[in-house]
């Protein structure tokens, strides 16, 4: 054995980069493998990183004039839309104005190359710092399981490297959490969606003007309905400093059964009117889909760890999507940390077993992402009902445009229209379970 | 033979970028080794496998461009020199022969090796500047390079045809990148490029001769159209009366 | 009086064509500046190519002959230029982007001092400054550079192929023949060996029509209606760097960034993608004509026309319909 790192990360997306921080920062060594020619290449994401993690991970990143991040979110919307309107709850406060924010608006080409960069940095400040590397361009083929069962290192381009434990943070593709048996062989197309996405570029003058933002301050939009054209799914739109992220996640198996493409949803939902008035004159530069876990807690792996391994971020099907945000950048920032903080106190206590590693599950089950997982499952299955994208945001729609409407006509009261677009659209009894779901899940 | 790349680091022309007010914007900031003087440094560690002798890279460039000089150890060369310049520094290609040419007259490189052109600016005058300065013979444009004796034997690519020219050492060769695929860096050679020498020399480069003063988008084609239809022989008839009648192209 | 100088490669004694359009631009300089319109020449018998050049406006013509120039290496053409330009004095030297030129480029500007603003779309001369357009990134933007002429030295600018249009303006040049200093055999470098292109007919930079190969091509059933429609539109056949590399087309046929820049009338791209380094050498094609199966390949983004099929279905009738169209 040539020289073993104290830990080898596959994967350098967001997971993978904050473990790799930790240990860093720590001074332990350590190797992390990515595939893509730089960290960001491949990666997807809508754009926003929530929370307040990022400030753990590179304390007071806003300072930095040229940092990696885009807009801080101090506005949000949520959108119901049928074919030609567009319900929106909406909320702004400047309570979300100061750092650390908690939340972000990132591009990950850009967010990933620069987090990297920052690695490196840790790296170059560290007891040791030529023995540890980010290397990229480089496909890791495989985990090395010793006899006992142990993973002990990685085979890339024919050779092979150890270390005394493997942190796989790998992404949603996740190969080598097969290999090792710890991911299900067959993944339900129900814990799966695809998502889709444009970068849209407008110009910083025309987002701030166009989206009423200052300074570094943004918007998310997440969108139902008619944005999927009724299939099982959502629309997103966040604002990046001069552009906008735009996209759909939808559910695989609605939409294999709707035999439509994610692309042509996608450019239906930027015709929608709603959506065509925010886009308008934009150059798209960027055009990205990508795999993504739905939530569902069924999709996680048997196990998050074993023998000398542990898994972080989407690789362990860590998302929560539950209508209010898609989560699953912090939560592949939190599990990496976890997951180093893990590997950290293994290596010191010479013992890299899977009696040792169980600490990754406790820390994650104490976390706040475990805990919403679970808390939010309901959610996340009531987000899928048909009624979310179909009844619902019609209702809501015809709603407005009655609510909304003055006109040389007697006016009726609220009551009155909510009762009769209530009566077109979906019986009472689902109205109510749908109520009562609600009013329990959320 | 020892070689001498001149190697840079230049913007991903694949990545977004745009004009505003005259200044070129690279969205993602994204940097890369030049394709050509990527092939400059295979070129010399396919001559250094076969007959032996020693690789350096030099580079010119801000403190951001040592990433790019690790790049080529990681390839395999042997050791490397930065001349550090200011981030905001403006270079036209004389400023950067000039320090090159301070470095290199003392060096005992046989062989100097740089890209044809770089990947951003398509100038091709670093290595014809840098040979004349240094009084070395030089040929651009090779596409194929092989060690005889004391000598390099070049094949360039010409304008109707290949020219097969033999170069005593010392001497400088440009390299196209159609002379071959440059390595990507495996693990090992990334971990081994931390250890290897990299000596870093503050530079300042003079004012430059030659300004950018602006960027432009290039002037916009006219919008094309599809020629569509179900029969081929259909879709040739309107092909051809449309490059007739509507372009005059024939 | 002052003096713009345009260097015109011949081969087998034709003037180049980028050249002549260089040179007409140059003449338009002059006039406005009330300069010299000169130029020079090397080859064998340089005087030949004195009349042709008087017919595009030089005035004077700096000839040097020699055999060497028969297949020169580059040190010979930067001694060469650098003799004449002692002899003239230009304020500006202006010659084509060729492999030829760019070979001697760099090595001229270090030794004369000259500043140099390779590959130019445009350039214009204002005072003693002389401003240029000039592709980068790729072709992707373009930029303005500028550079002061300095006391002892000219502004030396190539010209990319397509940027002017050649005009004649017809004088009776003075002929200035210059020796040659060095003495050929006094370079270190040595020619071994010249391996000329096989393909013979066409020179692509001179074509008005342009049919471009790419991968899509593929094999010799490919290739075989890419002659074809070459022979009946009377093209020149370009290449992607995929097939050059494939062997199917040879080196010269390159056209891109790193190939050949053309711009010719018309250009047929035949199951070429549209990577940027290949538009990089044809976006100043006037009328461009796509034939690509992929509905989504960039290639259509520039083109005129796109036809989205397969070229074994598109190319027989295409070239049925040409010939008919032409009464062949
Ligand atoms: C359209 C869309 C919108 C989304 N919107 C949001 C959002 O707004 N907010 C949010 O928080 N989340 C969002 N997500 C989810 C989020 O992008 C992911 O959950 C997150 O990227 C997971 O991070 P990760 O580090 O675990 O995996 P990834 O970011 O996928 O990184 C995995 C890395 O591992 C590398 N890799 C994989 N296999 C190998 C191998 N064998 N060898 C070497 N390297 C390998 C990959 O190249 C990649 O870089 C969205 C996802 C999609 C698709
Ligand atoms: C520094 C640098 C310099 C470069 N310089 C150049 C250069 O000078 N010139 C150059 O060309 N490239 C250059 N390249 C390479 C360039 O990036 C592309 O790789 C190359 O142009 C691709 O060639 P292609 O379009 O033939 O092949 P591909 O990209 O593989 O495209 C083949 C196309 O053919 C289509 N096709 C396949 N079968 C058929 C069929 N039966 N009928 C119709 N269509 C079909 C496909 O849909 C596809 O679009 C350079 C690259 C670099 C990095
Ligand atoms: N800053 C630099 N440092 C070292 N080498 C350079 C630099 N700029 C250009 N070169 C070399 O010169 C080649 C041609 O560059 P250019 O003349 O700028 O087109 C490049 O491919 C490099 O090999």
């Amino acid at each position: 054995m040539d020289e073993q790192f104290d830990c080898i990360i596959v994967g350098g997306g967001i997971a993978g980069l904050s473990a790799a921080m930790t240990l860093a920062r720590a001074g332990a060594t350590f190797l992390l493998v990515e595939r893509g020619e730089w960290s960001g290449a491949k990666n997807v994401s809508g754009g926003v990183l929530w929370g307040t993690d990022l400030h753990r991970l590179v304390p007071n990143y806003w300072e930095e004039e040229d940092g990696g991040w885009e807009r801080f979110v101090n506005h949000r919307r949520l959108t119901l839309m049928d074919a030609g309107g567009a319900f929106s709850l909406d909320f702004k406060s400047d309570h979300f104005d100061a750092p650390p924010y908690t939340g972000v608006t990132v591009l990950r080409s850009r967010f990933d190359a620069w987090l990297a960069g920052k690695v490196d940095e840790a790296i170059a400040a560290s007891p040791k710092p030529d023995e540890s590397f980010l290397a990229t361009d480089i496909l890791v083929e495989s985990v090395i399981v010793d006899e006992s069962g142990a993973a002990t290192g990685i085979r890339a381009g024919g050779d092979e490297f150890h270390a005394r434990c493997v942190i796989l943070a790998e992404g949603v593709n996740n190969l080598l959490a097969r290999q090792v048996g710890l991911e299900k062989e067959y993944v339900p197309a129900d814990h799966v969606a695809v998502g889709v996405k444009e970068v849209i570029r407008l110009g910083r003058e025309t987002v701030e003007d166009r989206f009423q933002l200052r300074g570094r301050s943004g918007l998310t939009n997440e969108f139902v309905g008619a944005a999927t054209d009724g299939i099982d799914g959502g629309g997103f739109l966040y604002t990046n400093t001069e552009s906008l992220s735009v996209g759909l996640v939808i559910g695989m198996a609605a939409l294999r059964e709707s035999g439509r493409t994610p692309y042509d949803l996608l450019n239906a939902f930027k015709a929608h009117p709603a959506v065509a008035d925010m886009v308008r004159g934009g150059e798209t530069v960027e055009y990205s889909a990508k795999v993504v876990s739905t939530g569902d807690i069924r999709g996680v792996p048997r196990e998050v760890y074993m023998d000398g391994l542990m898994i972080a971020g989407e690789a362990a099907h860590l998302v929560l999507n539950a209508g209010r945000a898609i989560q699953g950048m912090d939560y592949a920032m939190r599990s990496g940390i976890l997951a180093a903080e893990t590997a950290l106190e293994a290596v010191e206590a010479g013992d890299t077993s899977s009696a040792q590693l169980q600490r990754y599950r406790q820390r994650l089950d104490e976390s706040y992402v475990m805990q919403d997982m679970k808390a939010f499952q309901g959610a996340v299955h009531l987000l899928h009902s048909p009624h979310m994208t179909g009844a619902l945001p019609r209702m809501a729609c015809d709603f407005g445009r009655e609510f909304f409407t003055v006109d040389n006509e007697p006016t009726r009261k609220a009551t009155a229209i909510l009762r009769d677009v209530r009566k077109q659209h979906i019986g009472l009894v689902d109205f109510l379970k749908l109520g009562a779901s609600a009013a329990r899940h959320l | 033979m020892r070689f001498a790349v001149c190697i840079h680091q230049v913007p991903d022309v694949a990545a977004p970028a745009q004009v505003r007010d005259g200044q070129l914007v690279l969205d993602a900031g994204r940097v890369v080794l030049d394709a050509y003087a990527a092939s400059a440094v295979e070129a010399a560690l396919q001559l250094k496998e076969s007959h032996g002798g020693e690789v350096e890279v030099v580079l010119v460039g801000p403190q951001k461009a040592a990433e790019t000089l690790r790049k080529a150890l990681a390839m395999g060369a042997d050791r490397g020199t930065h001349l550090l310049i200011p981030e905001d520094a403006a270079l036209d290609s004389r400023a950067v022969v000039a320090l090159l040419a301070e470095h290199l007259g003392g060096s005992e490189a046989d062989a100097i090796l740089t890209g044809k052109q770089s990947q951003d600016t398509d100038a091709g005058l670093v290595g014809g500047m840098l040979a004349e300065a240094l009084g070395r013979p030089y040929v651009t444009n090779a596409v194929g390079l092989e060690q005889d004796g004391d000598s390099l034997v070049v094949t360039r690519q010409g304008d109707r045809g290949q020219e097969v020219i033999a170069l005593p050492a010392p001497c400088l060769v440009t390299c196209s990148n159609d002379m071959n695929d440059p390595r990507i860096p495996n693990l090992k050679g990334i971990m081994a490029s931390k250890k290897k020498p990299v000596e870093t020399v503050e530079a300042s480069p003079e004012a430059p001769a030659v300004r950018t003063v602006a960027y432009a988008m290039p002037p916009e084609r006219e919008p094309g159209q599809r020629v569509e239809g179900d029969e081929p022989a259909a879709v040739a008839q309107t092909l051809v009366r449309l490059l007739s009648d509507e372009a005059r192209a024939i | 009086m002052p003096t713009i100088l345009t260097h015109v490669p011949v081969s087998d004694g034709t003037p180049n064509r980028t050249a002549l359009e260089a040179l007409t631009r140059a003449r338009q300089i002059a006039g406005e500046n009330g300069w010299t319109c000169a130029a020079s020449v090397f080859a064998p018998d340089a005087t030949a190519a004195a009349e042709t050049l008087g017919r595009y406006g030089a005035q004077t013509v700096y000839a040097v002959s020699d055999d060497a120039f028969a297949q020169p290496l580059g040190g010979l053409v930067v001694d060469a230029l650098a003799t004449v330009i002692r002899e003239a004095a230009p304020e500006i030297v202006v010659m084509p982007s060729t492999e030829g030129m760019k070979d001697a480029l760099g090595g001229l500007a270090q030794r004369l001092g000259a500043p140099a603003l390779p590959d130019v779309v445009a350039f214009s001369a204002s005072g003693t400054a002389v401003e240029a357009t000039r592709p980068v990134m790729a072709a992707k933007f373009r930029a303005t550079v500028t550079a002061e002429k300095p006391a002892d030295a000219p502004v030396l600018v190539s010209v990319r192929a397509g940027s002017y249009t050649a005009e004649e303006s017809a004088v009776t040049p003075e002929v200035i023949r210059v020796a040659l200093a060095t003495d050929p055999a006094s370079l270190k470098a040595s020619l071994r060996e010249v391996i000329a292109s096989a393909s013979g007919g066409v020179d692509l930079a001179d074509a008005t029509v342009v049919v471009a190969a790419g991968r899509g091509v593929r094999d010799e059933s490919g290739k075989a209606l890419v002659d074809e429609l070459a022979e009946v539109t009377g093209a020149a056949i370009g290449a992607s760097r995929a097939v050059v590399e494939m062997g199917l087309f040879p080196p010269e046929a390159q056209i891109g960034q790193t190939g050949k820049v053309v711009a010719p009338d018309l250009y047929f791209a035949v199951g070429i993608s549209g990577a940027i380094q290949h538009v990089a050498g044809m976006t100043g094609s006037r009328t461009i004509v796509a034939i690509n199966k992929d509905p989504d390949a960039p290639i259509f983004d520039v083109a005129t026309y796109g036809v989205v099929g397969d070229l074994h279905q598109v190319l027989p009738p295409l070239i049925a319909a040409l010939r008919e169209a032409k009464g062949q």
